[in-house]
């Protein structure tokens, strides 16, 4: 198990790698001169002291082995550099922002869990029964309506009708964790709906499959409680699938969660981001991009790792 | 494409097209223009010219909701069928030519996936500005690795198939087989892919819209109607509902046109699982004390198994009557299809859920001395019977083993189902179970996991497993099968030594292997399509077969130098298509005219020898 985590961990060190120069290639593979391109509005033509004063600042007058040698030597030392703005460095900013996101993935995660894997574990058994068919149903439109549809829908009716909680905003945890967690439960909600959803099907499905192999006849022929039997031989082996596939919408959610936490007000990385790209501001977009696209990488380590601790078979491949 | 099929596409196609429909068409309706501002009638409720309300600046609602959509499905259709053409471009050229193509091709294009999905949209919006035209662009990079993917893999899978690898040989060209031949296999998977890309690039668009990095206002977008409408929720909360209700439907339909596309396109996903915890009715029936027979340990008696229902029904087991007693081997020999396995299961309740019992009884005597019907015994009931008193060792040991399951748990599994034992105690009891069966230092194996395991080690654990609580019938079908030859007489050898040591069990050995039932077994019984067709002593029934079907299976085995086997000729009929009389007559060289007609009884041959033949008296 250490033998195999020690090698997962150094191919996802590789990618980091990969990630970090796609990210710096971005910009230069774009046709065009980039510092032109990022000054240019609405079809203008931009003034060129400007656009040789910021091809100095962003380095893009150096050679380029020089330039992504530099980068990756700042990146290295954690530097993301600074807004092209007001000179504020980008990784303090991450630093400040991120546990926040990642806060909200983290209870939406649990949430769809929580609700998807019981009822698509119960929809399996009583597959084709009624309580099956609604739910199926249920899930199939839940997956379809966008987040910030559902978002915008539940500020509407649980803020402005019922005024049951405040449309948004963030309390610091510290200072007053109750109102913390209220602030967090409709945003959270809101990506629970589609992500439970998606739990749901892959459980149904997963389960149903395991169900037909022969070691559950195996168990069954041992005398083995029913209850035992799902949850110690069907459930263990159709979680699998389901991990991978929760890990895999995790991964997107990094990106996803910028709807949610627009519209709730929820100070995470994404505000910052989409301020970031409407001021055009490059190095604060790469610095985010970076940052959310290692831990997409260093996420599905954690799922390669998971996978291995759920089936042994995966430890000696 | 099947009336079936073409029937469930109907509905999620008819309201995919009438949307469509109505975008494409929104320049001929007699729409109020959607960008016109009428600032006097902001936020006006329905009225007759504006049947959906005017929105903050007083713009049709109607109007614009309908011209969004022209917006909308414009960037997704568009972008999908960039992506499409591009990946699948990528894809083919990577899966067909393989080499350093493949990594130019769809490695390359993978790289994308290292990014979410919204987060590389907003990375091109910022080096291109926001409106439609980047929109385009950033969703055809995000999809067509998507497509790379669908189309290398199809690529790689149709390739192999014969008549392209004959046209390869052929020395057709490159590009030709291309078009002609990969093109159209690929076709369905991608046609699936397209419209999960519609749906999916819809929602992106909306969302990119809502944040006002997507469509350029005033153009209507339905992500920027949404966004628009947020900032008067309070004085105008329906302007809220048109938009949302009109992408949430748009996106439902498309997704259940997915779902439905790939049902029918991809028959693969159609097969639904066998449930085993949902038995049929018939076993739900309260347990009914039978009149005691002699203490025979198991009396099957007339039993009948139906496949299925309704007038497609297939009978899989006619008329089957066994008995076992105690300490007795009964070896159940047939061709597959013959029943033998679905006699096995029957007796453990262990039938899949479309097979039924329709008539008849299995009679089982208990440790307690009493006689219960398995046919009819409830599932409580049974469960406290399976695995203590009824055991089966199945065919394939690997299948039967739960893999993410140390072997040694397993077995403690089985005791701790039915006796009051800690696990530290059943654990213990395990390693000694499989020391018993001859698992070499057992301790050590116990810990291990199945696929650490050789094949024999494998079914030593299943049959531990299965012995654990000293069962007074085991069933073993086809428990060699899967096996080397070699190990094969390992086991036989085990099973042997163990029914030895247990006095009193009874072994049920289901096998298609004539061969070893002279080795293993005391009695046996013959099966032919669902029938025993004879039933007997071993040694009586090798040396004189009474039934000219045995006769033949006997025959076929090879025999020390022998080389020549005589074949049975003819096939076996399918279930569905029986022959009227004897189901063996239309292979069978003593066939009469009355053989073709009636179907014979079951004939007494001698004291527990019986036959299904009418001339068996000249058989053998």
């Amino acid at each position: 198990m250490l033998g195999y985590a020690a090698r997962r961990s150094v191919v996802a060190l590789g990618l980091v790698w990969v990630v970090a120069t796609l990210v710096f290639l971005v910009i230069h593979l774009i046709p065009g001169d980039p510092a032109e391109l990022l000054l240019s509005q609405g079809g203008f033509a931009p003034d060129p002291a400007a656009v040789a004063e910021l091809r100095e600042r962003l380095g893009l007058d150096r050679p380029l082995p020089e330039q992504y040698l530099a980068y990756l030597g700042d990146l290295a030392r954690g530097d993301l550099g600074r807004s092209l703005l007001d000179e504020h460095p980008v990784a303090e900013e991450i630093a400040l922002r991120l546990p926040r996101t990642l806060e909200l993935i983290l209870a939406a995660a649990l949430l769809a869990v929580a609700v998807g894997l019981p009822l698509g574990t119960l929809a399996a058994l009583r597959a084709g029964g009624i309580g099956d068919r609604v739910l199926s149903v249920l899930a199939g439109v839940a997956m379809s309506v966008p987040v910030f549809v559902i978002g915008t829908l539940a500020v509407l009716v649980f803020a402005q009708k019922l005024r049951w909680v405040s449309a948004g905003g963030f309390t610091p945890f510290d200072r007053d964790p109750l109102g913390h967690l209220a602030l967090l439960a409709m945003p959270a909600a809101t990506i629970a709906v589609g992500l439970a959803a998606v739990v749901f099907r892959m459980t149904r499905s997963s389960i149903l499959e395991v169900l037909g192999r022969d070691y559950v006849r195996t168990a069954v022929a041992k005398g083995v409680a029913p209850l035992r039997i799902v949850v110690h031989h069907v459930v263990r082996n159709a979680l699998i699938p389901v991990v991978t596939v929760l890990a895999l919408h995790l991964g997107t959610l990094l990106g996803g969660t910028v709807l949610v936490e627009y519209v709730f007000n929820w100070p995470g990385l994404s505000g910052y981001l989409v301020n970031a790209v409407e001021a055009r501001d490059y190095p604060e977009v790469m610095g985010i991009v970076l940052v959310i696209s290692v831990l997409f990488v260093l996420l599905n380590l954690a799922v390669d790792l998971l996978y291995a601790l759920l089936d042994p078979r995966v430890r000696h491949a | 494409m099947a009336l079936r099929d073409r029937h469930r596409l109907a509905a999620p196609l008819a309201v995919v097209g009438g949307i469509v429909a109505l975008a494409v068409a929104a320049p001929l309706l007699p729409l109020p223009d959607p960008v016109t501002i009428e600032v006097a009638a902001r936020l006006a409720p329905p009225s007759p010219g504006h049947w959906l309300g005017q929105d903050e600046y007083g713009r049709d609602v109607l109007s614009r909701v309908i011209w969004g959509a022209r917006a909308s499905l414009a960037v997704a259709f568009v972008s999908a069928l960039v992506a499409g053409l591009a990946g699948t471009l990528l894809g083919l050229l990577g899966g067909y030519f393989r080499g350093v193509v493949e990594i130019l091709t769809v490695r390359s294009a993978e790289a994308v996936l290292c990014f979410p999905p919204l987060l590389l949209a907003l990375l091109v919006v910022t080096l291109l500005g926001p409106g439609a035209a980047t929109l385009i662009v950033a969703l055809s990079i995000l999809y067509a690795p998507a497509y790379a993917r669908v189309a290398y893999a199809e690529t790689l899978a149709a390739r192999n198939l014969d008549y392209v690898v004959a046209q390869e040989a052929l020395g057709a060209r490159s590009g030709r087989i291309l078009a002609r031949t990969v093109l159209p296999n690929v076709a369905p998977p991608l046609l699936v892919q397209f419209s999960l890309t519609v749906a999916s690039a819809m929602v992106l668009e909306s969302g990119l819209s809502f944040l006002g990095l997507g469509v350029v206002p005033p153009e209507p977008s339905w992500g920027l109607m949404i966004r628009g409408a947020r900032s008067t929720m309070e004085q105008a909360p329906w302007l809220l509902l048109w938009p949302c209700l009109a992408l949430t439907g748009t996106i439902v339909a498309l997704n259940l046109l997915c779902d439905v596309l790939r049902d029918v396109l991809d028959p693969r996903g159609r097969t639904v699982a066998a449930n085993p915890f949902r038995r049929f009715a018939g076993s739900l029936l309260p347990a009914a004390p039978s009149a005691a027979p002699p203490p025979a340990l198991l009396r099957v008696e007339g039993l009948h198994l139906e496949i299925g229902s309704g007038p497609d029904a297939l009978q899989a087991i006619r008329d089957v009557s066994l008995t076992l007693a105690s300490g007795e081997t009964l070896a159940v020999v047939g061709e597959s299809g013959s029943g033998k396995t679905l006699t096995g299961l029957a007796i453990l309740g262990l039938l899949p859920p479309v097979v039924r019992v329709t008539a008849g009884r299995i009679l089982y005597t208990g440790r307690d001395g009493t006689t219960r019907d398995l046919a009819r015994l409830d599932e409580a009931a049974f469960r406290r019977l399976r695995g203590d008193e009824l055991a089966m060792v199945f065919q394939d040991p690997s299948a039967s083993l739960n893999p993410v399951h140390r072997v040694g748990d397993q077995v403690a599994e089985a005791i701790r189902a039915h006796r009051d034992v800690g696990a530290a105690a059943a654990r213990g009891q395990a390693v000694a179970l499989l020391d018993r069966v001859g698992l070499p230092d057992a301790a050590r194996r116990s810990r291990a996991y199945p696929h650490e395991l050789s094949g024999g080690q494998r079914q030593r654990a299943v049959i531990a497993a299965a012995i654990a609580n000293g069962p007074r019938l085991l069933i073993a079908d086809e428990p060699t099968t899967a096996l080397d030859v070699t190990i094969q007489a390992q086991i036989l050898a085990l099973l042997a030594s163990l029914k030895a040591q247990a006095g009193g069990m009874g072994l049920i050995f289901v096998t298609h292997n004539l061969a070893v039932v002279s080795e293993i077994a005391d009695r046996v019984a013959v099966m032919y399509v669902g029938e025993v067709v004879e039933e007997g002593p071993v040694a009586v029934v090798f040396a004189r077969p009474r039934h000219p079907y045995t006769a033949a299976l006997i025959a076929s085995v090879p025999e020390g130098d022998d080389e020549r086997l005589s074949a049975i000729p003819g096939t076996v009929p399918p279930l569905h298509d029986l022959p009227a009389g004897c189901r063996f007559a239309p292979r069978c060289g003593f066939a009469e005219a009355a053989c073709r007609t009636a179907p014979p009884v079951l004939e007494a041959v001698a004291a527990r020898h019986s036959t299904r033949c009418r001339r068996w008296r000249e058989v053998g």
